[in-house]
């Protein structure tokens, strides 16, 4: 009776289990038979995407979508980048217009939860701050009361600002924009007072700018914004694919596993580097990849150090820290879990 | 010789059954809220995390995540089930469908979370693989125990980890191996073995549990990053994101103070963050099919974070463990609520 009732269970599980990803074909075979990564992104934000002046696509979030595509093609130049607005990115998503939306994205319940998309994991944690032109003698977040404040539409900022005046019973005036463009350049008109939004996009645009040295970036960190990738909802072994791939970089670095170095290490005895590297076989087979796939994102992208470091950190323009977004053996939440 | 039978056959009808019905694509969300209790997975006696005391209450911080899925779903904490699982049962129990969540102080691991057709819903517990010896032994660090016989649960990531930690050192160890953590622990602190390996939570709660304090002590290093957290079905997105946001719940009421006691009053807070939990400003209950009152039944009735942390293994509790790597993001440890909005 046991065995009967586990059977029917069974059943019953697996008609759950497979019958929503079922709807429609998996991305990860889509991906495979097209033989190209298609990814949506900012487009104009430096430091996590944006195409230089030799018409190359640079970032964090494009070295992101460039390690998904050495995982799965085995080639890191197989991507298409297709920039899309903060007001566009779920709905382009959802429809299937890119693979993955890997677009400096807050994860937060209300669209993680029950809706078209999922969020993956954070690639890097971030913070709405205010930034005001140095001819104020504005210091601090409190002293833009009454004032009008430059956003984005759209997006969680608006909300957080309401939220962070509200508790202290002020208020400011919101001033909504499409896209960052048109909010900068109201800005740099002095069309407002400040301007609001996630403290590495503000970094980014004043260095962007050459203006960084008139404009000051007030202290006060007002939110939590876990930025990462997001896929669609009801594809686990595409989320799997995508999730991995950030571990697997985050894994090189507690391993010390990196571009350079990666062919020797793939030679080492260490258990775990041989299983990171496809030496020992298993996680490839589990993911539906090549076994070399974690090697291929390593040798050809690098780990999650070298991105940030090249990208946003201290070979970059914008000189960020790894704070928060450091390893968490040394002071950060980057976790890897464990790749075995 | 019965589980490895049943889960051949569940292997078979899971091959068999290529085409599903159609119909049949109902969450486990309405499943629980039809049945009117939640069925969690547990170990079978792991103090702190989940054990059943003398009038057969269960408690622990696993059993408290599986009580704050019920207060989420069915607003009443204490409608759960616990079936209590050996490390080899577990897995099959939840792809079964015997069980509507596994919280049993699992690793998550790549090859977990994509090939057993069952997927992690973040980590309740950071944990790491560590070693216990008798003091006697004068064992101080994990070289000198090339040449020993160690103890380990079968079913477990523990002895692959070990295996592999000791040969990338050229040191020889003897495994013995042992179906259930309770036969385990009676023939290691019956001589048995010179040391035995579990993540170091499991080891600090075996020293209380057994009283074995004065003459065993936990080895300082960790051989592995252990990150223990529930899992549910695949495929089951809205079933996944109840028991994801369930824990994130209790872990965002901690960082805005937001306590068991205080609850009532935080009703009628002006923090915007703290009505969106609450659920005094509507929409997160709605985005997971939930009442609005999910998280305040959580907390209301199970307590915060912090809370069922320090009451099952922190210093309400005979573990006495530190929060270390489990305290939040903001007081150095890991704990990140994603944002509750």
């Amino acid at each position: 009776m046991h065995v009967i009732s586990r059977l029917i269970a069974a059943c019953a599980a697996l008609a759950v289990f497979s019958s929503l990803p079922a709807l429609a074909e998996a991305t990860l075979d889509v991906v495979k038979k097209r033989g190209q990564l298609v990814c949506g992104v900012n487009g104009e934000l430096p430091g996590f995407s944006l195409l230089n002046a030799m018409k190359e696509w640079e970032g964090l979030d494009v070295d992101y979508c460039r390690a998904v595509a050495a995982a799965v093609l085995g080639d890191a130049t197989k991507v298409k980048f297709v920039p899309l607005t903060a007001d566009r990115r779920f709905d382009a998503l959802a429809a299937g217009e890119v693979d993955i939306l890997a677009r400096n994205s807050t994860g937060t319940l209300t669209r993680a939860a029950g809706g078209k998309v999922r969020f993956v994991t954070p690639n890097y944690y971030d913070g709405q701050a205010f930034v005001v032109s140095k001819k104020t003698d504005i210091t601090q977040a409190s002293s833009l009361r009454g004032g009008m404040i430059c956003v984005l539409k759209g997006t969680t900022h608006v909300f957080n600002m309401d939220n962070w005046f509200g508790v202290r019973q002020l208020h400011v005036l919101p001033v909504t924009f499409e896209t960052p463009d048109k909010m900068y350049k109201a800005f740099f008109g002095s069309r407002c007072l400040a301007v609001t939004q996630d403290a590495t996009a503000l970094a980014s645009t004043m260095v962007r700018s050459g203006r960084a040295g008139d404009y000051r970036m007030l202290p006060e960190i007002i939110s939590k914004e876990p930025l990462g990738p997001y896929v669609r909802s009801g594809d686990e072994q595409w989320l799997d694919v995508a999730r991995w791939t950030h571990y697997a970089m985050l894994e090189a670095e507690e391993y010390n596993i990196r571009r350079n170095n990666v062919d020797d290490k793939r030679r080492g005895h260490e258990p775990l580097v041989r299983r990171l590297l496809g030496v020992e076989p298993g996680n490839g087979k589990v993911l539906g990849l090549d076994e070399s796939w974690a090697y291929s994102v390593i040798a050809q992208v690098g780990n999650y150090s070298e991105i940030y470091e090249r990208n946003v950190g201290m070979a970059s323009p914008l000189k960020f820290a790894r704070g928060i977004n450091a390893l968490w053996s040394k002071g950060g939440l980057m976790y890897p879990l464990p790749l075995r | 010789m019965y589980l490895r039978k049943s889960g051949f056959l569940v292997a078979a009808a899971l091959a068999l059954l290529a085409v599903p019905a159609a119909a049949q694509n109902k969450s486990n969300l309405d499943v629980v809220k039809q049945r009117g209790q939640v069925i969690c997975g547990v170990n079978t006696g792991l103090g702190g995390f989940s054990m059943a005391d003398s009038q057969g209450k269960w408690k622990g911080l696993d059993i408290d995540m599986c009580s704050a899925v019920a207060a989420a779903v069915l607003g009443d904490a204490t409608k759960i089930k616990a079936v209590p699982l050996s490390a080899q049962q577990r897995f099959t129990a939840l792809q079964s469908g015997e069980i509507d969540i596994l919280v049993r102080n699992s690793t998550i691991t790549l090859q977990r979370d994509g090939g057993l057709g069952i997927q992690y819903t973040g980590v309740n517990f950071y944990d790491g693989q560590g070693f216990m010896v008798a003091k006697k032994s004068g064992v101080k660090e994990l070289k000198e125990l090339g040449g020993a016989t160690i103890c380990v649960a079968q079913g477990t990531t523990h002895e692959a980890n070990m295996a592999g930690y000791f040969r990338s050192r050229n040191l020889q160890i003897k495994p013995v191996v042992y179906e259930s953590q309770d036969v385990m622990y009676d023939a290691f602190f019956g001589g048995r073995c010179d040391a035995m390996t579990q993540d170091s939570s499991a080891l600090a709660s075996a020293l209380a549990t057994r009283n074995k304090g004065d003459d065993y002590m936990v080895l300082p290093e960790l051989i592995s990053k252990e990150p223990l957290g529930p899992f549910v079905r695949r495929g089951d997105d809205q079933w996944a994101a109840v028991v994801r946001w369930s824990l994130y719940a209790m872990l965002e009421a901690e960082e805005k103070g937001v306590t068991q006691a205080n609850v009532d009053e935080q009703l009628k807070s002006t923090e915007p963050l703290v009505q969106n939990l609450l659920g005094v400003k509507e929409g997160n209950g709605k985005a997971l099919g939930l009442d609005e009152k999910w998280a305040y039944n959580i907390i209301k009735q199970v307590g915060n974070y912090s809370e069922s942390f320090e009451r099952n293994v922190g210093q309400g509790s005979p573990l006495k463990l530190q929060r270390g790597l489990n305290a939040l993001w903001n007081k150095g440890g890991l704990m990140y609520p994603l944002p509750l909005r």
